[in-house]
């Protein structure tokens, strides 16, 4: 039963009372700032302050520690590349000749020796990792503070094709029941005397290739019983419809979105206009 | 009789791609507030009947279309099918795959939506519909936390919402176990008898349709062959077994005994009460001859294959699925286990099968504990076949798949070929060996995976709910082939809802209900158990209950299971048989 709803805070917050539009704002802005943005210590406050905001209204931490093991290797991978090799593009952005080694390794290592990783290359590196995270946690707080219902209708409003909020529906309709049916073929597939357990991972990997046909196809004769079906329910794909949850923005969604606008606005001025975001190294 | 809702003038329909006609010259009207059941075998051309009613055959799907139904005044060919949607209802097969929200209360909104219905008009007919099915207090609920017959009577729910002219189920009940049969039979009833709907239904559920409608149309390779009532329809055995369709067994049953006393001393009821009141005219003409004996179940080894004690099993999320159930099951023998959704039926197997583990007691098989067993191990020795024969098909031809086991259980090159020439020989497959498996027709498509079973030469086979979803000529179809296996000297387990089907192939009866066994014996003494066998909603065959009313009338037992057991003992008081 884990699967059937998308995964929703489980208490409320001023958060999940807000309409689904300021939270839809919020996501855009803060990730075109976070994009923007290059400046270690302001993307890293808002990383920290997404990270801070997604536990305080009600996001479990072991969501949030999931994505950061997940993304662990990646973030490792961008710390050596950009310590290492990130030295052409930093110098252009400071303004510099030289940069500041931080880890010199010894000409006689093999392999890597002579390799220098640098303060600012990794500051950038860092900097890249607090943007992909701000990109990453906006989400969660924007979508599983918001009920499904409302989303959706937030979308239509905010003149997003019903059609394309009505695929994010499906989506979570249809999902549990593909997990289901990948369940059911790996398990028939093991009556027929596949031992899973005493597979290497590459032999592993060709079975789950197997179970691509019977889904696939299963997947299709489906799709065009849901397209009957949904003929039959008068869908036409078209935002012209009723809707009986609303989507009514209160003084607060007002204020938030004026907020976000001004954050966005403001932001963009600093850092066009006096520099303020652009990369610098602390170091 | 009242308005027509419906009136289809001489259609005839071709899908694109195909050569035949799939509707031939289908003439039809169908009247308010009538209840009006399609029959026939698959292929017929049921569903598309169906879907022309709104309009999706042809605007959907293209094709050739002849003729031109009118629904509500209107043309199916010139209004769109948005419009149509709001004068025909539909219902479809699978529970699944036609509800398309994320809870019960946007389910029922969903079409009205599309209809741009206002909200506040939406918002009250969502708790009446609601009501009429009888899912109050569901509204946010996700439809997967729903039973199969919640989820039918939920589309039931949502189609009713507009206030259709027409409903329009197309087999909703063959997905669904007794009870959730049961609940949508009687919910389509009331729609009909207490809120006037006009009902038009699809089903291979005679009993039932005998039971409910007031006319039947008889469909047969896209041919209207018979339109009628159900007593003129259902007492047609000859018509009914020419086109492989099943009767109601009252009828059977009456029919044979015409037969047998070479004149007609009855008339053929098709439905129960009706039987009953026969069974005792019948009763005053007639003796049953109890003197020569019924077949028996063979005497097998008291050793047991598969041996169960004290099993629980409890699931992650606190069930108890299974409280401590014990039971021996011998080599060679034919097992019917049977009961409600939920009675651990599935969890036993699942045990049997190692998928699963005690929670406490233990399962041998062959003595040994099955906890010692993986589950590739265990393939050798138990073959399993589960409802979709879709799920069980992985590869790129037929042969390919019958060697697929074979090979995951590392067998020399040589056994691999030789029990893959044998397997598609026993299961005349061998014409389709470079064949894609799916290519093939659903009852082929099962041949393939029994085939691909029976290569591993297991002792056992278990067929999980083989008949579901199946017409008449296709379940009988699975369980010959459960008979051969079973005369190969397989030991042969089966669990299904169809328990009118199961006389003839198995010779025992497991009943179970809320993780208990409730009954274990012969499958003659356990279908006379219906007090039973109604506690747990499971319905024996007509002919089994009219065998305990004749029972009730001479005061006498008469352990007959089907039509064929019943009269073929029927002797005539003046001896003129």
């Amino acid at each position: 039963m884990a699967m059937l709803k998308f995964q929703t805070v489980g208490r409320d917050s001023f958060f999940t009372k807000l309409d689904f539009r300021p939270k839809l704002l919020m996501i855009v802005v803060i990730s075109i700032i976070a994009f923007v943005w290059e400046n270690p210590i302001m993307v890293g406050a808002l990383a920290i302050l997404i990270i801070v905001s997604c536990l305080l209204v009600g996001v479990r931490w072991s969501y949030i520690r999931t994505i950061l093991l997940i993304m662990l290797p990646f973030y490792i991978i961008l710390l050596l590349t950009h310590g290492f090799f990130n030295v052409d593009q930093v110098k252009t952005i400071l303004g510099v000749k030289e940069l500041k080694p931080m880890v010199v390794i010894p000409d006689n290592w093999w392999l890597i020796g002579g390799g220098t990783i640098t303060w600012e290359g990794f500051f950038y590196g860092i900097t890249i990792i607090f943007k992909t995270l701000c990109l990453t946690l906006i989400i969660p707080l924007g979508i599983f503070t918001t009920e499904v219902d409302n989303m959706i209708v937030g979308m239509v409003r905010s003149k997003i094709p019903y059609k394309i909020a009505f695929i994010f529906s499906s989506t979570l309709r249809f999902f549990p029941l593909l997990f289901q049916e990948i369940q059911n073929i790996i398990e028939a597939q093991r009556l027929r005397g596949l031992a899973m357990e005493k597979m290497g991972p590459v032999k592993r990997v060709r079975v789950y290739s197997k179970v691509a046909i019977p889904l696939i196809l299963g997947a299709m004769v489906k799709s065009q019983q849901l397209e009957v079906v949904l003929q039959s329910k008068a869908f036409s794909g078209d935002s012209d419809r009723t809707y009986i949850h609303q989507s009514i923005l209160h003084r607060l969604d007002w204020i938030l979105i004026a907020v976000f606008l001004l954050f966005f606005i403001v932001s963009l001025v600093l850092y066009v206009g006096f520099g303020i975001g652009k990369f610098f190294s602390p170091v | 009789m009242a308005n027509k809702i419906a009136a289809i003038d001489n259609i005839s329909y071709m899908y694109p791609r195909s050569e035949d006609f799939v509707l031939d010259r289908i003439s039809l009207d169908i009247y308010a507030g009538e209840f009006l059941g399609l029959i026939g075998p698959t292929g017929a051309g049921k569903t598309t009947l169906c879907l022309a009613l709104n309009g999706i055959v042809p605007q959907f799907y293209g094709g050739r279309f002849y003729g031109n139904i009118q629904i509500a005044g209107m043309d199916t060919l010139h209004h769109p099918i948005s419009k149509l949607a709001r004068y025909v209802g539909e219902v479809f097969e699978d529970p699944e795959t036609q509800l398309v929200a994320t809870s019960v209360q946007n389910e029922i909104a969903f079409a009205m939506e599309n209809l741009k219905f206002d909200r506040e008009e939406i918002l009250a007919r969502i708790p009446e519909v609601l009501a009429a099915v009888r899912l109050e207090g569901t509204e946010q609920k996700h439809p997967a936390e729903l039973s199969g017959g919640q989820k039918q009577r939920l589309a039931i729910a949502a189609a009713l919402a507009v206030q259709p002219d027409l409903m329009v189920l197309d087999e909703p009940t063959s997905q669904l176990d007794p009870v959730g049969a049961e609940e949508v039979f009687s919910t389509v009833r009331e729609l009909n008898r207490h809120l006037g709907k006009t009902i038009v239904m699809v089903s291979h559920a005679a009993e039932e349709m005998a039971e409910f409608v007031d006319r039947l149309a008889f469909l047969s390779h896209g041919e209207l062959i018979a339109c009628g009532t159900p007593e003129e329809i259902y007492s047609d055995i000859e018509l009914l077994t020419k086109n492989d369709l099943r009767p109601p067994q009252v009828a059977s049953t009456f029919y044979l005994i015409n037969q047998k006393t070479n004149r007609k001393i009855a008339d053929v009821p098709v439905q129960l009460d009706k039987g009953k009141d026969e069974i005792v005219k019948i009763a005053k003409m007639a003796e049953f001859d109890l003197s020569s004996p019924l077949p028996d179940p063979k005497k097998y080894s008291n050793v047991p294959l598969f041996s169960v004690k004290d099993l629980k099993h409890v699931y992650p999320d606190g069930t108890e699925a299974l409280h401590g159930i014990s039971l021996d099951i011998c080599e060679g023998e034919y097992v019917l286990i049977i009961g409600q959704n939920g009675a651990g039926k599935s969890t036993l197997v699942k045990h049997f099968l190692h998928l699963l583990s005690p929670t406490s007691g233990t399962v041998t098989v062959a003595g040994k504990d099955l906890e010692k067993y993986t589950v590739g191990d265990l393939a050798r020795r138990i073959g399993y076949i589960a409802q979709n024969p879709d799920y069980q098909i992985f590869n790129a031809t037929v042969e390919e798949e019958i060697s697929f086991a074979l090979k995951n259980l590392e067998f020399p090159a040589e056994i691999v070929k030789e029990r893959t020439e044998h397997s598609l020989e026993s299961m005349g497959l061998t014409q389709f060996r470079d064949r894609h498996p799916l290519s093939l027709p659903k009852g082929d498509r099962a041949r393939v995976v029994i085939a691909a079973i029976l290569a591993m030469q297991p002792e056992i086979i278990i067929f999980d709910e083989p008949t579901t979803g199946q017409d008449y000529r296709g379940a009988r179809y699975i369980l010959e082939l459960s008979r051969q296996l079973h005369e190969m000297g397989k030991t042969v387990i089966v669990i299904t809802h169809h328990l009118y089907l199961m006389p003839g192939y198995a010779e025992r009866a497991i009943v179970m209900g809320k993780g208990t066994i409730l009954m274990d014996g012969p499958i003659r003494d356990v279908y006379h158990r219906t007090e039973l066998l109604g506690s747990t909603f499971l319905t024996p065959p007509q002919a089994v209950l009219l065998s305990q009313e004749l029972g009730n009338l001479n005061g006498r037992e008469y352990p007959f299971l089907t039509p064929e057991e019943l009269s073929e003992r029927v002797i005539l008081k003046n001896r003129e048989v």
